[in-house]
């Protein structure tokens, strides 16, 4: 059973790779790259402005949700969860391009309002792992905590924390890797970053254009994720992380 | 040390789980709440350290109302054990077990110090499992962190709920045996829950027999199970009261009550015991028919003589039936 299911997954993946390759021998042999290397300076200002569309809104969103999360599990906010959930997830059902849309007929075009837009849309995930991670630690820890004497304070930082930064971390990651993917839209808006060749791209039939700027927020999305799993491995308590792999085992 | 002065607690107005209680626990003495679920244990010990209100009433821990106490401080000074051990997979063995102490501030040599002691006494290699995690431990094990966690700063007082109620029969007689050597040695005050009455026999100084919110007997094991109060508290402990009270008894009580049978020369089928076993185990052999008599001897090896059938007949009738 185990060895089949290994094979097929080995099949698989070698096929993507495999594939992968493929595409980039063509890319590179039908020089899709070359405006990137002939036009150095535009591209380095289209990927300058992506990231700092993607780190500004999903900065912001991080430290909007992480301490909403925190505050709504506690015992005094409780009965309010359903509707800060709600209305959050009212944010994420709304489609992407709406919200720009939505953004920008209040607040115009340009940058600030694609980070707006990018901003309301990565809330969600963060707040919606944060509490999932913060009600998954059991109540007899916490009640264990309470009898021996930590304060509420200590008992967030020391025990609830620590425990659900698990979920936390992958809710962070969620947001911020959907958001690379995101961002390119902000041309659409006037927002800059590497959407500006990919739209110009499919406007004009342009392979090349469209391939030098569809690749590298690839690539950059498959970076972020690898940083982030890598960043959960050194943020998760060795615990956690050994308690994790026992049970999956 | 614990006084309950006709303590209430009802929840939402309306349901009584505690009910007018009135009960102290001496110093050092070894207090069990028995009794089935719902019937308000849980609640009661859980108003000590505060972790329920008190509606109604008054609960004084060494003379002090804990009403008036700053919470944070007393559950500091209370020793805190629930069944599913509470540890927490992100810390340590260590780290875990020095909850407490660390809250206090206690300097870095004091919690060494500590930690192994209390491993020693526990009966884990300190060096062992200080850097390991909860999770790589069995059952019994992480239990018995719990209970070091739980004595960490050496509170004279401690609340155990259902400690060992989580543990597979085997595990749970071996933990229980070690933490009773245990407390002989520390001699804690200590509140314990429990549902099982053989748990609560073998444990208890004194047991508390709750029923919705009240007490229904307050004694020690011997006068609960010899003497029963009412029909709740005989129809509790069972219709085989009696065996189970010889697990209360060595061989070595009914020798000081009544001595022994000389040995005779001509029975062959005999078996040897020491003369710490428990009568009941000793009821046992001889209802197996695994010998005879029972051959009585000391620590050092020397015979006393022989256990007969009749003579733990005879010293049932002297003790339970009060003769």
């Amino acid at each position: 059973m185990m060895n089949s299911k290994k094979i097929i997954a080995y099949i698989v993946r070698i096929t993507l790779w495999a594939l992968v390759i493929a595409f980039f021998w063509w890319a590179i042999s039908e020089n899709m790259f070359d405006k990137i290397f002939n036009e150095p300076e535009t591209f380095k200002g289209l990927l300058t402005a992506h990231i700092q569309l993607t780190v500004i809104s999903a900065g912001l969103a991080i430290l909007t949700s992480l301490p909403l999360g925190i505050l709504i599990t506690r015992p005094w906010f409780r009965k309010s969860e359903w509707l800060i959930v709600n209305i959050a997830n009212l944010g994420q059902t709304i489609p992407s391009l709406a919200v720009l849309a939505l953004a920008m007929s209040f607040l115009g075009i340009g940058m600030p309002t694609a980070i707006v837009a990018l901003y309301v849309y990565s809330l969600l995930p963060v707040l919606q792992n944060t509490i999932a991670g913060l009600d998954s630690v059991q109540p007899e820890m916490k009640d264990a905590a309470k009898g021996m004497g930590m304060t509420p304070l200590q008992i967030l930082f020391r025990v609830e924390l620590p425990n659900a930064s698990s979920s936390i971390l992958a809710g962070i990651r969620t947001a911020v890797v959907l958001n690379i993917g995101t961002a390119a839209l902000a041309y659409l808006i006037g927002g800059g970053g590497l959407g500006v060749w990919i739209f110009t791209g499919i406007q004009l039939y342009d392979n090349q254009t469209l391939i030098s700027g569809a690749i590298p927020v690839t690539l950059l999305a498959v970076l972020v994720d690898f940083i982030f799993r890598g960043l959960q491995y050194v943020l998760v308590p060795k615990g956690n992380r050994l308690a994790t792999k026992a049970v999956t085992d | 040390m614990i006084d309950f002065k006709n303590v209430t607690k009802i929840y939402g107005g309306e349901v009584k789980a505690v009910d007018d209680i009135t009960m102290s626990v001496n110093e050092g003495e070894f207090v069990i709440l028995l009794g089935p679920s719902g019937c308000g244990k849980t609640t009661l010990l859980r108003m000590v350290n505060q972790l329920e209100t008190i509606t109604d009433g008054e609960i004084n821990v060494n003379g002090q109302n804990v009403k008036e106490m700053d919470k944070i401080k007393m559950r500091r000074n209370i020793g805190y054990v629930i069944q599913s051990n509470g540890l927490f997979p992100n810390m340590t063995i260590e780290k875990n077990t020095m909850i407490v102490p660390d809250l206090l501030g206690w300097d870095r040599k004091k919690k060494r110090d500590r930690f192994n002691y209390l491993m020693d006494l526990i009966g884990l290699n300190p060096d062992e499992y200080r850097k390991r995690y909860p999770h790589e431990l069995s059952g019994g094990q992480q239990q018995r962190i719990g209970v070091a966690r739980a004595m960490a700063s050496d509170p004279p007082v401690m609340l155990m709920d259902e400690p060992f109620g989580a543990l597979d029969p085997i595990i749970r007689e071996k933990v229980q045996d070690e933490f009773l050597t245990i407390q002989k040695e520390v001699k804690k005050t200590i509140l314990f829950v429990s549902h099982d009455i053989d748990e609560a026999v073998k444990m208890g100084d004194k047991i508390s027999l709750l029923r919705q919110g009240q007490i229904m007997q307050y004694a020690s094991p011997t006068e609960m199970l010899h003497r029963p109060k009412n029909d709740f508290v005989s129809e509790f402990i069972g219709k085989d009261r009696v065996l189970r009270s010889m697990s209360l008894y060595t061989v070595n009580d009914l020798v000081e009550a009544l001595g022994l049978k000389s040995k005779e020369e001509d029975i062959q089928d005999t078996k040897e015991i020491t003369i710490d076993t428990s009568l009941r185990v000793a009821l046992s052999m001889l209802l197996n028919k695994e010998a005879d008599e029972l051959l009585i001897t000391d620590d050092q090896g020397e015979a006393h003589g022989s256990l007969t059938f009749d003579l733990i007949e005879t010293f049932i009738n002297r003790e339970v039936r009060g003769a």
